[in-house]
């Protein structure tokens, strides 16, 4: 009798376990699954809440990225029962327009596990009970929940579950593994302008083909921006943007790291927690880099009397008061032309500072992390160091007989010699000024106000210091030919800011956008030969001078929109491997594959005129067409295969791939009418 | 010299915000039809407390927040103190979430809601602007147009219609500070809801 009640009882817990699941819901088929027969006293058990999400929709990861919300579990279990957190294996990143939210489709297994009590009673039945909560979307977003149960017996043994065990092994497969499974690599993340950097540093030999960052925390990164790979001397370095409107302080990597493509069955993915240092060696801007900067601009300020036209004009008037028979006198003089000088320099400041608010006050804010403002920097840094190289000279912008006219009484003099020397310097004084002009436009009034100050103590110290200790005039450096070769020499710092400058524009908005700068500084080199030119310029000349200059700025301004709609467009596209086309087709929408290279003119201008065009866009969005870009420009025998499939031995190629259908090849010169066509037909 | 201007350059890019609506920023100007298809400027209302808010009537959180009464109540008590509301809805007709604006002002009219104008940025030039990521993304403008707000309408993302109620609203929390004129305790939260339909 007590044989037959237990296989009743058995019976009837296989019974109510499957008569609990599934539930249906309109995009989503829900239940829970567990991985075991039954339920052995003292042990855990894993259990699946399974998600079978309808194509094209998709649920979210316990972090959603830019919108969504993560799938939730209300557990009601009996007493002793204890169920952990979610184990979340690794999303995908899901483009939702310029948004990115992180998250499944398909089919989405959340495991938990449940710990058990020991006292349980062999031969009874136990009901683990649920709610769930998930938001699903496509374009729109339904909140659905469901109550859910799987009822297990309680047995001293557990066979593998026939319908749990095999899909919560192949979710177990897609988690991702513990910082420890890292042992042998080396993580190091530290600040940059833009925001995180994390280098990895591999083992001997492991190769990276690709890494992507899910953060567990929201507003520490932008979830659309691209995560760059790039490989560095020690082994690789992923890029993470910082959040544009963050939350909080971005001061650890804690999250996922996915290191092999999307769609992978068994990712190599691991949890990473790492401190975030607060600088790169050299790219700092804590409070040290502030001291160094104001250090660094006291230097520019000494180096400025060494300047050509500087430091024979000053030699005549300041030596003149620092000769003086009266030492007090002298010295007295000596502090007001070190006051001239400051001054002048806090008007400079202040005019600058009121231009800046007032350009804010226009909504000409000017931040360095939009693209076109780093162009501009970067040619105005080319155009400084021109100058500075000789292919051009400024004019004064005071006339000559005032700069060497003389005020009555020898203060005032004195004093109007510094002001005087800040200005009739200018034509050589305005490369370093320009620098810390660009500097000042971008930071806070206090600093920009600062770096002004300590550049002007640094021109006016050494007069200063003359006037105090006049026997130290014997070893002033004589004015002579190396000011010049001085002045051309430091040129070279400056086309180094401007290189570097291009290559921050090359990692914020691409190497399109670097080859507009090159070309806005052809343009400007152009303008600064014909200034440079000798013999007086008559107005044509000027007038080139002054368009080609305009045209600069321009070219290196203009990009701008196209570069950050061409990125945004970007983030629409996979690339391709094969599994990724496969996990893409099985959704039940078509897929769109742009066979191409950066190499391949024609296929530039085919992703210029037609496939970033917005009408096109929105032709794909509008018809849930999966954008899939297969980049050969380095040779890639996938790739190379897939298009010996389509009967192409080279790009460009456009196939769309429709479920069920054999790929439709578009011709080589593509028409925005001519896809839309493809996809419709 | 090379490391002054290089160390001005890092210094500079460190320094600068992120994107052109940043908190502690001045709010990005920008013009917006309304329903009756005049033009809506920000500019036009220095002077006074603006709040945005991204909507669309087809976002199952923003349907939570006006069926609940949250978001119309908000609203008749912020514009009540001389709050300027801008609801704006930045679905492109792309998207398939896209409300005339016709609709969009029956809609609200049919909530009970009291925004200053609803705008209709179908090419999603504001959002994008702003970087409005959801339906709700809430931000708050000072009278000097500086960016005091940036966030979620609460703190409650799993909340039911009824449950809403009970939230700590943080658009409510960063006037009423600014208002009394202290410092916005919490400036920036993490948006939840739907995703901008751009």
């Amino acid at each position: 009798m007590p044989r037959l009640a237990l296989a009743a009882l058995l019976a009837l817990a296989t019974a109510l376990n499957a008569a609990a699941a599934p539930v249906r819901t309109p995009h989503v088929e829900a239940e829970l699954l567990a991985e075991r027969t039954a339920i052995v006293p003292g042990e855990p058990l894993t259990v699946a809440l399974r998600l079978a999400i309808i194509p094209g929709w998709h649920t979210y990861w316990r972090n959603p990225g830019d919108s969504g919300e993560p799938t939730r579990i209300e557990w009601r279990l009996p007493p002793g029962f204890e169920a952990g957190a979610i184990e979340w294996p690794v999303p995908e990143r899901l483009p939702a327009g310029p948004l990115m939210n992180f998250g499944y489709q398909g089919e989405a297994l959340h495991l938990v596990r449940i710990d058990t009590p020991r006292d349980l009673v062999p031969g009874t039945a136990v009901t683990l009970a649920a709610r769930a909560w998930w938001l699903v979307c496509e374009v729109r977003c339904i909140p659905e929940d469901a109550e859910l149960a799987v009822t297990l017996p309680v047995a001293s043994r557990a066979q593998p579950d026939p319908r749990g065990a095999g899909p919560i092994a192949a979710a177990r497969a897609r988690l991702p593994a513990p910082a420890e499974a890292l042992a042998g690599w080396k993580l190091a993340a530290h600040a940059v302008p833009e925001g995180v950097a994390l280098d990895l540093a591999p083992p001997q030999g492991v190769v990276v083909p690709e890494a992507r960052f899910f953060p567990f925390e929201e507003g520490k990164i932008e979830p659309a921006a691209p995560q760059r790979l790039e490989a560095t001397d020690r082994g690789y370095r992923l890029a993470l943007a910082r959040a544009a409107q963050p939350v909080g302080a971005f001061d650890r990597v804690a999250g996922v790291l996915a290191l092999s493509p999307p769609g992978d069955p068994s990712p190599r993915a691991f949890t990473i927690d790492v401190a975030v240092a607060p600088a790169a060696p050299g790219g700092s801007f804590a409070g040290l880099a502030l001291v160094a900067a104001l250090l660094a601009a006291f230097a520019g300020g000494l180096v400025l009397n060494l300047m050509p036209c500087v430091l024979p004009v000053l030699a005549i008037k300041v030596l003149g008061f620092a000769d003086a028979a009266d030492t007090r006198a002298g010295r007295r003089r000596g502090l007001l032309y070190g006051a001239g000088v400051l001054v002048s320099f806090w008007v400079l400041a202040g005019l600058l500072l009121a231009l800046r608010a007032g350009g804010e006050e226009l909504g000409w804010g000017f931040q360095l992390q939009s693209p076109a403002a780093v162009a501009l920097l970067a040619l105005l840094f080319f155009a400084l160091a021109l100058n500075l190289s000789g292919v051009f000279e400024l004019a004064n912008i005071v006339p000559a007989r005032v700069a060497a006219a003389g005020a009555n009484g020898p203060s005032l003099d004195a004093f109007l010699t510094g002001v005087l020397a800040v200005v009739i310097a200018s034509p050589c004084t305005a490369p370093f000024m320009g620098a810390a002009l660009g500097f000042a436009l971008t930071v806070d009034a206090a600093t920009a106000f600062a770096v002004f100050t300590a550049l002007a103590l640094g021109m006016a110290l050494p007069y200063v210091l003359l006037a105090w200790f006049p026997a130290w005039l014997a070893r002033v450096p004589k004015p002579g030919p190396w000011m010049l070769r001085l002045k051309q020499a430091l040129a070279f710092p400056l086309y180094a800011t401007a290189a570097w400058l291009a290559w921050v524009l090359g990692r914020q908005a691409g190497p399109d956008a670097v080859a507009w700068l090159l070309v806005a500084a052809v343009v400007a080199g152009l303008a600064a030969w014909i200034a440079g030119l000798p013999g007086d310029r008559g107005p044509v000349a000027r007038t080139a001078v002054a368009l080609l200059a305009a045209a600069a700025v321009a070219i290196a301004a203009l990009p701008r929109d196209a570069t950050t709609a061409a990125a945004a467009a970007e983030a629409n596209w996979q690339p391709y491997s094969r599994e990724t086309l496969a996990a893409l087709l099985a959704s039940g929408r078509p897929v769109f594959v742009d066979f191409t290279a950066a190499w391949c003119v024609t296929c530039q201008v085919n992703k210029r005129l037609v496939l970033a065009s917005e009408e096109t866009l929105a032709a794909f969005r509008a018809r849930g067409v999966h954008l899939v870009r297969a980049d050969w420009t380095r040779r890639d025998p996938e790739i190379a295969q897939a298009l010996a499939e389509i009967g192409r031995s080279g790009v460009p190629a456009y196939v769309v791939y429709k479920p069920g259908r054999a790929p439709l090849v578009l011709p080589e010169i593509l028409t925005r009418e001519r896809v839309i066509a493809a996809l419709d037909g | 010299m090379k490391r002054f201007v290089l160390g001005l350059a890092a210094l500079a890019l460190a320094a600068a915000p992120a994107l052109a609506a940043t908190v502690g920023q001045s709010a990005p100007d920008f013009s917006a039809p309304d329903t009756a298809g005049r033009a809506v400027k920000l500019s036009d209302f220095r002077g006074q407390f603006v709040v945005l808010e991204w909507t669309n009537p087809e976002c199952p959180y923003v349907k939570r927040h006006y069926d609940s009464g949250n978001m119309p109540s908000l609203q008749k008590e912020l514009t009540g103190k001389g709050v300027v509301w801008l609801a704006v809805n930045s679905s492109s007709p792309e998207s398939g979430e896209f409300t005339p604006p016709e609709a969009m002002a029956k809609w609200v009219a049919a909530k009970g809601g009291a925004p200053t104008a609803v705008l209709i940025d179908k090419d999603g030039k504001v959002g994008r602007l702003y970087g409005a990521r959801t339906t709700p993304h809430m931000y708050v403008i000072d009278p000097q147009g500086r960016l005091i707000y940036a966030g979620a309408i609460d703190d409650r993302r799993f909340a039911s219609a009824e449950e809403t109620k009970a939230a700590k609203n943080h658009v409510r929390a960063a006037l009423g500070e600014a208002m009394a004129g202290k410092p916005v305790s919490v400036a920036a939260t993490t948006p939840y809801g739907c995703s901008v339909k751009y």
